[in-house]
């Protein structure tokens, strides 16, 4: 791949923070590259505009992985990440989150929204997002989703951001994350424990100053996202900040962010990444797994699917909910940033086998049953990840089997679709059945 | 709407190469020139599907044989191959063994590898003069039982048995060792002026020595005071 000069840059954030900042061991492999999946998930997250939810136990660095990524990538200061943040309580509030009324303005009887730097920067962190209750949690859908915030009658529009948000495992103060919000993550990893040797080593080289803290360029973006001007006019004076302290990490730290241009063109390259025939067949026999119910038509989670089901060998026996469209997008954007992180030229069957477990984990609704069949297994990853995983390894043992036969009924079904008398391939996967449906060899049964 | 199917446009019938099928391939290829040197040898010297096993035609066969094999680009694992493809008649038109173990022994003699093994225990026939000529500096192991005039000519190669030779092992050795762990038959080491015969097992019995040493269960029954070199 060409402008490798990228890569190499973001190796070396990855390595600065693994090695100063965020000690961890790495637990996951791709091509001989060992990584640890918080940290690496973390910066593909940062790097193609994501949204990834971090879980584990209080203490374990869920909030810090999020800060140095996005402080580094995004070259903001330290302090302005932590000005930034909103954390999850019960309390909350949209004025605390999103905007308020400009007070002074008001007492004119002008309606003026002062935005947060929450809404108004680009790395947006939600700490502990389990702890805003459930109905406060649909104040920030919008938000999540597309990057539009709304107060008032005003609308501000992120044209670039990521977000990170941090979980707790289920304790007293915490809430469901309803199923809206959790299912626009992209992808969830865990914050793991470092182990006792590298724990033990954690704090050794405490400094007074943090590396990614700078005071003067700190108080500067807080009163040009604090002024009056448009949105476009702040984000234009604060990136010239970030370019001076971008320099600085460069002389202090060796280290480059990158800018506004610079994250553009690499998601522009991450874009370009196509993925080859057996990542692009693989993908759809697990989303026909996750989407299909040869009694209902596809799987809903409202109606449960009964024993004795022909396909009951399948994932959608397994599953209670259907895989929703944001699911392929999710698998799409981290396979391209995976496979552009790693310099490959296309998205291969190691780049989708890695991602589609973090891609699926949060979002899968498993069936009691199954659950209670696996919750005893032995396991190194939280259990909604273990399952992912299970899961991934199990469809892609059926794809190795039926690779060549599945890829010349999607062939066929190419030909057909465009309306050549072809009879489609019959096969014991429900991607044959979908194939079906597609090219209108099956008809869908009517009420 | 845009075909969903696009991306799968002309891909019917195209199947995914992965290593293995490479290695396979190389493997086959291999295994086709090795197979054709053979059959060379036999078209010239078993033309009745009869061979007399004599001095001047072992010499003949290895020349051959050594032509035959020629520029072949071959490990150890093909030897083996090779071996086990003798065994299965829809491969070889016909396995005469005494051409084979020539042709065997010019494979070893001639290999990259200066040890190699052969993992010979479930082969069906026992393959006769293997361990012909076998060079300083190379080690032959055998897995398995081997047929009759087993490293005849050693030359100062090392041939290890993990099994059973029968009638004139080491016939004609010059220098060299062999190493039998079970048993051997009659005329053992006939004819042989130099080198070792080390034999875990029984000897039925010893041919006309001229030179060298013959081992039984670690007692040296050659030369000894009942057993006296042989003049021809």
């Amino acid at each position: 791949m060409e402008n490798g000069h990228y890569q190499e840059r973001i190796r070396g954030i990855y390595g600065y923070i693994s090695e100063n900042l965020y000690l961890n061991r790495p637990d996951i492999e791709i091509k001989g590259e060992k990584f640890n999946s918080a940290l690496l998930f973390g910066l593909l997250t940062g790097l193609n505009g994501g949204k990834e939810l971090i879980v584990g136990e209080p203490g374990l660095g869920k909030t810090t992985s999020a800060e140095y990524v996005g402080s580094i990538l995004y070259r903001y200061p330290l302090g302005v990440i932590w000005g930034s943040e909103v954390s999850g309580h019960p309390e909350q509030t949209e004025e605390k989150i999103i905007g308020r009324p400009h007070l002074g303005e008001l007492n004119k009887g002008r309606e003026v929204v002062v935005w947060t730097n929450f809404a108004q920067i680009p790395v947006k962190i939600v700490d502990e997002i389990n702890r805003l209750p459930e109905t406060k949690q649909s104040m920030i859908l919008n938000g999540v989703d597309r990057g539009n915030w709304e107060y008032l009658n005003e609308i501000l529009i992120n044209d670039e951001y990521c977000l990170f948000a941090t979980a707790n495992y289920q304790d007293r103060g915490t809430n469901t994350i309803i199923a809206p919000l959790i299912d626009r993550f992209d992808i969830l990893v865990e914050s793991r424990h470092p182990g006792p040797n590298i724990a033990f080593t954690i704090g050794k080289e405490a400094k007074l100053n943090h590396p990614l803290r700078h005071p003067q360029y700190e108080k500067e973006l807080h009163q040009i996202l604090r002024g009056n001007k448009s949105y476009e006019e702040k984000m234009a004076m604060a990136e010239e900040i970030c370019d001076l302290f971008g320099k600085y990490m460069k002389e202090n730290l060796g280290l480059e962010g990158l800018n506004k241009e610079e994250r553009r063109e690499i998601k522009e390259e991450m874009l370009n990444i196509d993925f080859d025939l057996d990542a692009n067949a693989f993908v759809r026999m697990i989303l026909a797994e996750l989407s299909f119910c040869h009694k209902y038509g596809q799987k809903r989670s409202v109606e449960v699917c009964e024993e004795g089901c022909h396909y009951t060998g399948y994932l959608c026996h397994h599953i209670k909910n259907c895989a929703s469209n944001r699911l392929p997008i999710s698998i799409r954007n981290y396979s391209q940033a995976l496979a552009w992180f790693l310099e490959d030229d296309e998205v291969d069957l190691e780049h989708v086998r890695m991602v589609i477990p973090y891609t699926l984990a949060h979002r899968i609704q498993w069936r009691d049953s199954y659950i209670s069949k696996k919750e005893g297994e032995g396991r190194n990853d939280p259990f909604q990840i273990y399952l992912a995983k299970e899961a991934t390894e199990e469809t892609f043992q059926r794809y190795n089997e039926q690779r060549e036969y599945l890829v010349e009924a999607l062939s066929l079904a190419c030909r057909a679709f465009v309306g050549e008398e072809i009879t489609p391939l019959d096969g014991d996967h429900p991607i044959y059945e979908e194939i079906k449906k597609d090219i209108g060899a099956k008809d869908e049964k009517s009420f | 709407m845009k075909n969903p199917f696009e991306a799968f446009h002309q891909t019917a019938g195209r199947r995914r190469e992965i290593p293995l099928d490479k290695i396979l391939k190389s493997k086959e290829e291999t295994l086709t020139k090795i197979l054709k040197g053979y059959e060379d040898l036999l078209k010239n010297e078993a033309k009745d599907l009869v061979w007399l096993m004599q001095y001047s035609t072992v010499i003949k066969a290895y020349s051959i044989a050594e032509k035959g094999i020629e520029g072949i680009e071959y490990t150890a694992e093909d030897i083996e191959e090779f071996c086990y493809a003798l065994d299965r008649s829809d491969q070889i038109p016909y396995l005469i063994t005494g051409p084979a173990g020539v042709y065997i022994s010019a494979l070893c003699n001639y290999a990259k590898e200066e040890e190699i093994t052969l993992h010979l225990r479930d082969l069906n026939v026992k393959i006769n003069l293997l361990g012909y000529r076998l060079p300083p500096n190379k080690k032959l192991i055998v897995e398995g039982n081997v047929g009759d005039f087993t490293g005849i000519g050693l030359d100062g190669g090392e041939l290890i048995i993990e099994g059973s030779g029968k009638n004139y092992t080491g016939a004609g050795m010059k220098r060299g060792k062999i190493i039998v762990r079970h048993n051997l038959g009659f005329n053992t080491g006939h004819g042989m002026t130099g080198g070792e015969i080390v034999v875990g097992g029984r000897i039925k019995g010893l041919g006309k020595i001229v030179g060298g040493k013959v081992f039984e269960r670690d007692h040296l029954i050659f030369p000894n005071e009942g057993v006296k070199p042989f003049y021809f």
